[in-house]
Order: structure tokens, then C-alpha cells, then sequence
């Protein structure tokens, strides 16, 4: 592989454009917009997993005064489409339009614990949240279930008339299923045949800001100032819900606090803020607590994962089955998927997914959302399989690892196995590794190792570049800046393109009303998508330049571009590799962090600085997974214990091991100087490679999330 | 939040009186400290006060003046202020390392030491409100819920922990603890402050509501003493005690002459093992006797369905405070 050429901007450590603002709390959230006469609104939430609401009287909430307008599912029949698709195919009107398990922004039966049953505005926080006490809801309690294998019991309630296994895409009640080869026939020709079962947890985004919006109507058009990690996709799914056209919405996200998939597309909040500022004629501002957003949102979908795999005498893989069930709480707001299978070379495959109904809050998206789950499960089978067969777990991934996608497609390029090599020498894989639990004393140390590929996409995203009389060039992009510094990364892609430095642009973003269609910052797609669309933009109005000249006086060149580029049939995927070494107290049951290599290729880096934060968070929110956080329930009344911050025991700072982060830079010729994916690619692999590290250190796999003291203490008892 | 009036009190005097008239109108009262607790369970609707006093603009009541060889410490230090104190720091190190342990740094710097000594209980079926006996229920929703944090030592009818880092640490120094109400003020040994649940399944100490723990007072140190804090937590900042031990070993040279050690975490009190200090006093602490106090600490154990780790993390902890503590040059 050739090294990359030099880049003036690209590439180049570059502090965020807007780092000043944010740190000096210059920076305009949602939260921080005030409008002349603005409403405030709370919402009032189901205290029932799963319930008939037999009346809802709200006369005396109205008789407070200050209070303006209240909504129950009474005096709204809105549907929340974003909120639950068949199939979980969130991004596709089509799906939506046929959606039978629809979800109304406020429904009854209520099937969640946080469900929203009315909403209130008022001239202030205080008199609304007064007002919900007043409210007076007559429930009629309903059985409940909160396990997604508990759900497909024949004597489980069912939580939809259809059933609790989740609708496809075609309204079927059917699981999703891969296939390759016949696996019986592996299992049958296998020298050794190894099962296990593995599970995961329910763990929230928990990004820094909660959930909160302005709404306004001017006329008949909706300005809506939320926190949203696609405006496009936003502005329509908020204009069909509402049932107006695209244009008569106005979406802006000026600055967001993070989101980590909470964020995308639409929201209950936003609907319910533009309901009630449309029926009392003034802005509405909802704000969520933490709790509410723990709770009322989403998180990761938690997962049973049954793995049978069959080897041959000398460690090869020659069958793999995995049977699933994945808990969507009581919509399907996501796929569901489990990731994993496609990790490995094997003749013989078989993944059966089984998207499932609970009465737990609802699954989405989450950083990666369907692979940290699965890449635990199978990579902790794979890493308890080489053990059994007394083989270095780097040796049996080098040996069985994909090398081709599905065994069929070629990559775009290919360089998991340098990450793998590069990484194991980094972190001294050699003598850090050792016979599992053979430290002696009672605090041991272990090393693990996990790697993964992640889906790198091209696709069609829009960028428009106008330069004026006083060679300034303004750049449009319907970004939103989540977080990893999208504006900053735009400024320097156009900078790169135009030849300029990055102090001749400036860049408008965060408003559809400026902006053309950005893809959204989900699924890592906006580097590489609308930073292509840059740089086409930029070709163009070079060109024009070269044609007509710079602009004078009042005239202005403007170049716009919607590329829709293509791997011309080769898979792009991102590759990476992490190696932890952690210490057990296996007195105390604590699990440290000692050591931590991060290898990855995401194609040209283009700002180190930003980059290597995305990798060192996800990782941090891997760790996190695997040994701290769950959201746990009780089960006899299905209420959740533990929402928030100090419940779910997030990670801090001092939780954050120092992270080593290595990258290995190619260029596969498709993305924008080279880029390919990064924002998920930190997190999809770190909770297994910790998994693998602590029982690397005691000898006793852990095969339930999170690897809490009480689950190591109990393991060694 | 729940509409409630907000008093500032000049004295003491004026604190207790303005509890007792609310009191007296059949209006409750919240006392509060730093308030960084209180204000969220009043947010919640877990405390619902129709009169808070702001015990904050009474002047001087965070002050810690030598006394008698001893210490006086007034209730509304900062738990920061307390932990960074040099003569706490080095007479009284147990109480210190329980004070810079508790929540986060924002925390500690409006959280008080009266404050943190009368925190309500972190059981979460009381903090999300379940009709427990904490909140005027009848029954402990730990016993057949979720208990893996709940009480193997003094539990019934409520499991509850004691969720203080200082009580513990009060209660090994045996502390003082000076009460101020309605008929004047009153001296209190630490360890009887606190009340288990089958006296009082509704509360964890003895003040009554127009009652308030104004500050503490410590005993001079014995020369040869050492003392520490240890403290298990979840993370490594910001959870209540998993378990905690404080330990105080008054020492002749290599000789234990008397021991103190109360454990926080176990018990819905801070949890006094007078067994082991027995079992230290006039001896010379080895590896082996360390590791026999460790399994005597936890004699009598009684786990629920969740919380049998702590045995073994009791026994390990006990052990390892009280060797490093024996053995520190």
C-alpha cells in the first residue's frame, strides 16, 4: 500500500471552528432559545408497564391558572411515524405509509413504563408540572413482560394482537434470517461442535443534553428549534406526521450536546411542542429530565444470543449458527439486528433474529445499534472456542476472519489483518496474554482481544459553495454538528478542494431553510457522504472560475452538487482491532483498565485531533457497557430502578482508561481524499475485547452483561 | 417541584422555632444544608415540604475550633472543607477520607457534614417513590425485588443501607453529635443517633422534625492512632458505598490497644463490629489475624437473594484496612 500524499488542510490536527463558543457557553443549544411569549410544556408518563387508560380527567389541571392547553390521546390522534415502522426501516416512507403497528404520540393501551399520556403548557415550568399532578388518569393495569425471551412463551400477554415477534418490512411476524451453506451439514462434518448463550443489556445514549425543543408557527409554517441528528429527515418525517407539506417546516439545530443515535430524525417532544404551540397560538418549549430521556427515548436493544459453532481439529470454522431474540420494547423503532456473523469465514452460516415486543422502554438506535451487542456474544464464543481448542485467540481470529464480505464480495480494500498484526505488537500481545486465571494472588490481571469491520457507505448528499466579490466562499450543509465536528471537518474538506485557506470560508449549517439535504449524522455516513458532495461542489465552481472569471461587484458564483457515488460493487468497510489488558480484584470484584490499544483504519484521516476523540469515546462507551450499565427493572411492578446518570453508573473521567489509538490510513479511491467511516467504529468491538481481557484474568467467561462484581464474585464463590 | 416557602434563619434558635411553628400548623418542614440532595427528592415529589429552612444564612455554623484537646466541627461545613482540613486531615484521617469519597467534586463543595450524616437512603424503590416503608408504606420492596444493594446486617423490616461516607467514619472516632431543638440543645454519642428499622422502619435517625444536628465534637486522638476509609465503589466516583470501612486502630508500637471499626454500606446503620475490635485489641496484627477479623466481620450475615457478594467483599475489605493500616511505617 502506497502512502498517502500530503494534504495542506486535510489531515492536519484542526481545533473545532466552533470549540470557542461552546466552552465559553456562547453557543446557542436548543435549550438556550427564548421567544417573546414562549409556553412551557411537561409531559405526563404511564406509572404502568403496560395499561388501559379508563379515563383521563384533566378539568382541574385546565383550572390552574397559567395553564393554556392539555393534550391526552382523548384530543390527539397524531401518529409518531418515526416512532414505530414495520421492520424497523426507520428511513423508508414506503414502509412507513404500510406500518400496522402504528404508534400515536399519546396511545392507549400505554405499554411502557414512561409512556407519554398527556402533555401540558403553561406560562411557566412550575405551573406545568403542577398542572400533570392534576391530571386524573383511571388505569386498568395489564399483565406485563419485560424479557425478550419471556415474550414468546404461549402464555405470554401479547402486547400486540399480532403477536410479540415484531412485524417486518412486509407486516409479517417473522424473524430475520441469513443464511449461507447448509450448517446442519457443517455441524455433522465438524470435529467440535461448542454452544453457549450470551446476553446484553439495555444501555441508554446518555449524551450530555436531554431532549428539549421550540416550537413555533408562524402562519402555517412550523419553526422548530430541536436537537436533531438529521434536519432533512426531520423536516419530513415532522411535515408527513403533521401532515403538511416539507416546506412548511423549518427545522434548526444550531448547536446539540451530543446524541450518539438519540437524536435521530423525529421525536415524540417535537411533535408534541408543535401540537400545543399550534393550539394555543404561541411558542412551546419542551424540555425532557434526565430521567424522561433515559426512559422516553430509546436505547440499545438488549439480546439473547444462542451461538452453535462447529470446528475442524485444527481450529477451523466450519459451521455457525446464531439464534436470537432482541427486545424492542412495545415498537420497533429499529431493526433489531444482530451483528456479528459477518466477522468470519465459514462455508456454513445461519443467523435467525428475532425482533421482539416488551413492556421495557423502546430499543433504537445507539452508536452502531445492532453491533457491540452481537460482536460480544459471538466474539467472546469465538475467544472461548479458541481456549477449548487450546489455540491464542489472536491465532484463531487470523486464521477464521472474514476476507472477503459474506465470503463472496471483495472490499473495497483490505487491511484487517494489519490492524490485527499492528495491534498485537503494539500492545505486547505475546506476553501479556497467558494460561486464563493464572495469575497468582487475588488480583489478576488479563489480556483480551476483539476486532471488527463496520459498513462504510456512499450515498447522496447535497452541498452548495457561493463565492462573493470579496473571494469569500460561503459553504451550505445541512449538518448538524453532533458532536464530531462535522462543521469543522466541512470547513476543512472545502478549504482542501478550493485551495483556500480554511479562514476564506464560511459555513452555514443546522437550518433547512439555508441548507440543501444533508443524509443526517447517523450511521457515520456525513463525512463521507456530504463531505463528497464538498468537494464536487468545490470542482464546480473552480470550473466556473476558470470560465467566467472571479465575481465582481453584486455578482456571486454559486455551485451546488448532489452526488450519489458508488463502490462500484466492492464493500466498503472500516476495520479495527482493540487490545485490553484489565485487572480483577477478584475480592472485590472491581475490574481496572490498565492497558488499552485502539488500531483502526478509516481510510485518510482528515483531522486527527477530532478522529482520535470518536475512537477513544466509543471505546469509553464500550467499556462502559461491559462493566457498569444496564437499565435494570423491577419485575413485579415493571418500573425501571435505576434511569440516569448515577443509576446506570455511566462511565466518568476517572473511569476512562488512557486509550492508545493507532491508525492505519489507506485509500480505497471512493471516499472524500480518501475517508471512509469512523464515528461508530470505536465502539462496536471494545466490549468484547473487554470481556475477553477479564477472563483472560479470572478463567471464568462472563457471558451476561454487564461483568459487574456481583456476577465475578458469584463466578469465583 | 412542589410550591413551598423558603425561610432564612439568622440563628439556630430561629431555625428550630420556624420547624416547630410549621409544625404546629400541620405543615411539614424540610431542614436543609447544602440542599443538593433535598432539592432533588423535592423535585421528584419524594419530599414535599410546604417550609424550608435554609439553615445557610445562619453565620458560623461551619466553622472547626480545637476544643478541650478535641475538635468541634460545625454541621454545615463543606464535606470539601472537611476533607481538605489539615488538622482533620491529620488527627482524625478517618473522617477526612470519608468526606473527599462522598458524590463529586460539585457535590462536596455545597454538601454538608450534618447533611451527609442525615441523607435520606439511596434504596431505589425510595427514591422512585414505590409506597415503601420509607415512604409511608407498608412493606420493603427489596425483599423479593431487587436487593444487590440492600442490607446484610440489621435489615428488617426495611433493607435499607445507610447511605453516609462520614456516619461510619463518626461513629469509629465516637463522635458527639450536638442536637439542637425546642427544649435547647442536647449531646448524643454517634453510634446512638442512628436508628434501625425495627425501632423506627420510618426513619434512620433520632431527630425529630423540629430537631437539628447543629455539629459534632471529636474526643483528642490518641497519639499512636491511625485511621482510614476505605470505600467500594461502582465507579470510580459518584456512587454511594457498595460497602465501606472505617477504621481506627489506636496503637503502642507495633501493638493494637484498641480498635474501632464500623463498616457503611452493610446495614441500615453505620455498622459497628464490636466482635473484631475485641478480637484486635492487645495484639500484634498480622496477615493472620487480619484475615481472622475479616471472617469475623461478617458473622451473622444475613443475605437476601442479591446481595451475597458482599460477604466475601466484607471479609476482604476488613482484612486489607486493617493490615495496611497495622503495618504503614
Amino acid at each position: 500500500m502506497s502512502p498517502l500524499t500530503r494534504l495542506k488542510t486535510i489531515g492536519h490536527p484542526t481545533p473545532r471552528i466552533d470549540g470557542v463558543e461552546r466552552a465559553t457557553g456562547k453557543a446557542t443549544y436548543s435549550g438556550d432559545v427564548h421567544l417573546p411569549g414562549m409556553l412551557y410544556a411537561r409531559v405526563l408518563r404511564s406509572p404502568h408497564a403496560h395499561a388501559n387508560i379508563l379515563k383521563i380527567d384533566v378539568s382541574k389541571a385546565l383550572e390552574l391558572p397559567g395553564v393554556k392547553a392539555v393534550l391526552t390521546h382523548e384530543n390527539c390522534t397524531v401518529v409518531w411515524g418515526a416512532g414505530s415502522i414495520s421492520g424497523g426501516r426507520q428511513y423508508v416512507d414506503e414502509i412507513k405509509k404500510i406500518t400496522r403497528q402504528k404508534r400515536y404520540v399519546f396511545s392507549n393501551p400505554v405499554r411502557f413504563f414512561g409512556e407519554p399520556v398527556a402533555a401540558v403548557c403553561a406560562t411557566n415550568r412550575h405551573i406545568a408540572e403542577e398542572a400533570l399532578r392534576l391530571i386524573n388518569v383511571e388505569y386498568e393495569p395489564l399483565p406485563f413482560v419485560l424479557d425478550q425471551e419471556e415474550a414468546l412463551r404461549p402464555d405470554s400477554v401479547k402486547i400486540w394482537p399480532d403477536g410479540n415477534i415484531s412485524l417486518n418490512a412486509k407486516n409479517e411476524p417473522k424473524p430475520e434470517v441469513y443464511q449461507r451453506g447448509n450448517v446442519e451439514e457443517g455441524f455433522r462434518t465438524a470435529d467440535h461442535v461448542f454452544e453457549d448463550r450470551y446476553t446484553t443489556t439495555y444501555v441508554h445514549n446518555a449524551q450530555m443534553e436531554p431532549r428539549v425543543c421550540v416550537a413555533n408557527w408562524e402562519g402555517d409554517k412550523l419553526i422548530l428549534y430541536t436537537p436533531t441528528q438529521g434536519i432533512s429527515n426531520c423536516r419530513h418525517d415532522t411535515a408527513r406526521d403533521l401532515g403538511i407539506p416539507d416546506e412548511k417546516v423549518q427545522i434548526i439545530c444550531k448547536y446539540m450536546g451530543g446524541g450518539f443515535g438519540n437524536k435521530n430524525q423525529n421525536q415524540d417532544a417535537d411533535l408534541i411542542a408543535a401540537l400545543l404551540a399550534k393550539q394555543v397560538g404561541a411558542p412551546v418549549k419542551l424540555e425532557l429530565s434526565r430521567k424522561e430521556d433515559f426512559i422516553g427515548v430509546h436505547g440499545r436493544w438488549p439480546t439473547t444470543q444462542y451461538y452453535k459453532v462447529g470446528v475442524s481439529r485444527d481450529g477451523v470454522l466450519q459451521s455457525l449458527q446464531l439464534r436470537a431474540y432482541s427486545g424492542m420494547g412495545p415498537y420497533r423503532k429499529n431493526s433489531g439486528a444482530i451483528g456479528g456473523v459477518e466477522l468470519y469465514q465459514c462455508p456454513n452460516v445461519q443467523s435467525t433474529v428475532y425482533p421482539v415486543y416488551t413492556n421495557r422502554a423502546v430499543s433504537g438506535n445507539y452508536r452502531a445499534p445492532e453491533f457491540p451487542q452481537g460482536f460480544f456474544g459471538i466474539q467472546s464464543m469465538m475467544d472461548d472456542v479458541a481456549y477449548k481448542m487450546k489455540m491464542d485467540p489472536v491465532e484463531f481470529v487470523l486464521k477464521n476472519m472474514t476476507r472477503k464480505s459474506n465470503d463472496q464480495e471483495p472490499y473495497s480494500n483490505y487491511t484487517l489483518e494489519e490492524c490485527i498484526r499492528r495491534g498485537a505488537e503494539a500492545f505486547d500481545w505475546k506476553k501479556r496474554w497467558h494460561e486464563p486465571g493464572s495469575d497468582p494472588g487475588p488480583i489478576k490481571r488479563g489480556a483480551g482481544m476483539a476486532f471488527m469491520t463496520i459498513r462504510s457507505p456512499l450515498g447522496q448528499s447535497s452541498a452548495v459553495i457561493r463565492l462573493d466579490s470579496n473571494g469569500r466562499y460561503t459553504v451550505f450543509v445541512g449538518v448538524t454538528d453532533i458532536g464530531a465536528g462535522a462543521k469543522t471537518t466541512m470547513t476543512m474538506i472545502a478549504a482542501e478542494a478550493l485551495d483556500v485557506p480554511m479562514s476564506d470560508i464560511d459555513l452555514v449549517w443546522g437550518d433547512t431553510d439555508r441548507c440543501p439535504f444533508s443524509v443526517g449524522e447517523s450511521g457515520s455516513r456525513t463525512t463521507d457522504m456530504t463531505g463528497y458532495a464538498v468537494i464536487e461542489a468545490a470542482r464546480d465552481i473552480k470550473r466556473q472560475i476558470a470560465e467566467k472569471g472571479l465575481p465582481k461587484g453584486e455578482n456571486a458564483l454559486i455551485a451546488s452538487a448532489s452526488p450519489n457515488p458508488s463502490s462500484e460493487g466492492k464493500v466498503r468497510k472500516a476495520f479495527g482491532a482493540h487490545f485490553v489488558e484489565v485487572e480483577v480484584d477478584t475480592e472485590l470484584g472491581r475490574v481496572q483498565v490498565l492497558k488499552y490499544v485502539a488500531v483502526h483504519d478509516s481510510g485518510r484521516i482528515l483531522n486527527p485531533l477530532t478522529a482520535e476523540s470518536q475512537i477513544k469515546g466509543g471505546a469509553t462507551q464500550g467499556i462502559g457497557m461491559a462493566l457498569h450499565e444496564d437499565l435494570l427493572y423491577d419485575r413485579r411492578s415493571g418500573q425501571p430502578l435505576n434511569a440516569g446518570y448515577y443509576g446506570a453508573r455511566i462511565m466518568t473521567h476517572l473511569d476512562a482508561p488512557d486509550i492508545e489509538v493507532i491508525f492505519i490510513e489507506s485509500d480505497d479511491g471512493y471516499g472524500p481524499f480518501g475517508a471512509k467511516c469512523i464515528g461508530e467504529a470505536g465502539i462496536v468491538h471494545a466490549v468484547a475485547a473487554v470481556g475477553n481481557a477479564v477472563f483472560n484474568s479470572i478463567g471464568r467467561r462472563m457471558k451476561d452483561l454487564p461483568i459487574t462484581r456481583d456476577k465475578i464474585l458469584g463466578a469465583l464463590a | 417541584m412542589k410550591t413551598f416557602a423558603n425561610k432564612n434563619p439568622r440563628t439556630l434558635d430561629q431555625a428550630v422555632s420556624i420547624a416547630q411553628q410549621a409544625r404546629k400548623e400541620g405543615q411539614a418542614a424540610s431542614i436543609a444544608g447544602g440542599g443538593s440532595d433535598l432539592l432533588g427528592m423535592v423535585k421528584e415529589f419524594i419530599v414535599k415540604p410546604d417550609v424550608l429552612v435554609n439553615l445557610k444564612t445562619i453565620k458560623g455554623l461551619d466553622q472547626v475550633e480545637q476544643a478541650a484537646g478535641g475538635m468541634k466541627i460545625g454541621g454545615l461545613i463543606t464535606l470539601n472543607a472537611l476533607g481538605s482540613h489539615p488538622l482533620i486531615r491529620s488527627q482524625y484521617t478517618v473522617l477526612a477520607e470519608a468526606a473527599e469519597t462522598v458524590a463529586t467534586p460539585q457535590i462536596r463543595n455545597v454538601g454538608t457534614l450534618a447533611g451527609n450524616v442525615c441523607q435520606r437512603p439511596w434504596c431505589w424503590y425510595f427514591r422512585n417513590g414505590f409506597p415503601c416503608l420509607k415512604n409511608g408504606g407498608d412493606q420493603c420492596f427489596s425483599i423479593v425485588g431487587d436487593n444487590r444493594f440492600h442490607a446484610i446486617f440489621g435489615g428488617g423490616p426495611s433493607y435499607i443501607v445507610h447511605p453516609s461516607d462520614t456516619a461510619p467514619a463518626l461513629v469509629a472516632l465516637e463522635a458527639k453529635f450536638r442536637i439542637t431543638g425546642p427544649s435547647g440543645e442536647r449531646m448524643v454519642p454517634a453510634a446512638d443517633f442512628f436508628v434501625l428499622p425495627q425501632q423506627d422502619a420510618t426513619k434512620e435517625n433520632i431527630l425529630a422534625e423540629d430537631e437539628i444536628l447543629a455539629g459534632v465534637q471529636l474526643a483528642p486522638a490518641h497519639p499512636g492512632r491511625r485511621s482510614a476509609y476505605s470505600k467500594v465503589l461502582d465507579r470510580e466516583a459518584w456512587t454511594h458505598a457498595v460497602i465501606s470501612a472505617a477504621v481506627v486502630l489506636d496503637m503502642d508500637k507495633d501493638v493494637c490497644q484498641r480498635a474501632r471499626i464500623v463498616l457503611g454500606g452493610v446495614a441500615p446503620i453505620p455498622w459497628r463490629l464490636p466482635k473484631v475490635e475485641a478480637m484486635l485489641a492487645g495484639q500484634r496484627i498480622t496477615p493472620e489475624l487480619a484475615a481472622k477479623a475479616g471472617e469475623e466481620a461478617i458473622v451473622g450475615a444475613q443475605k437476601l437473594s442479591r446481595n451475597a457478594y458482599k460477604l466475601p467483599m466484607t471479609k476482604a475489605l476488613v482484612k486489607r484496612t486493617v493490615l495496611a493500616l497495622a503495618t504503614r511505617a
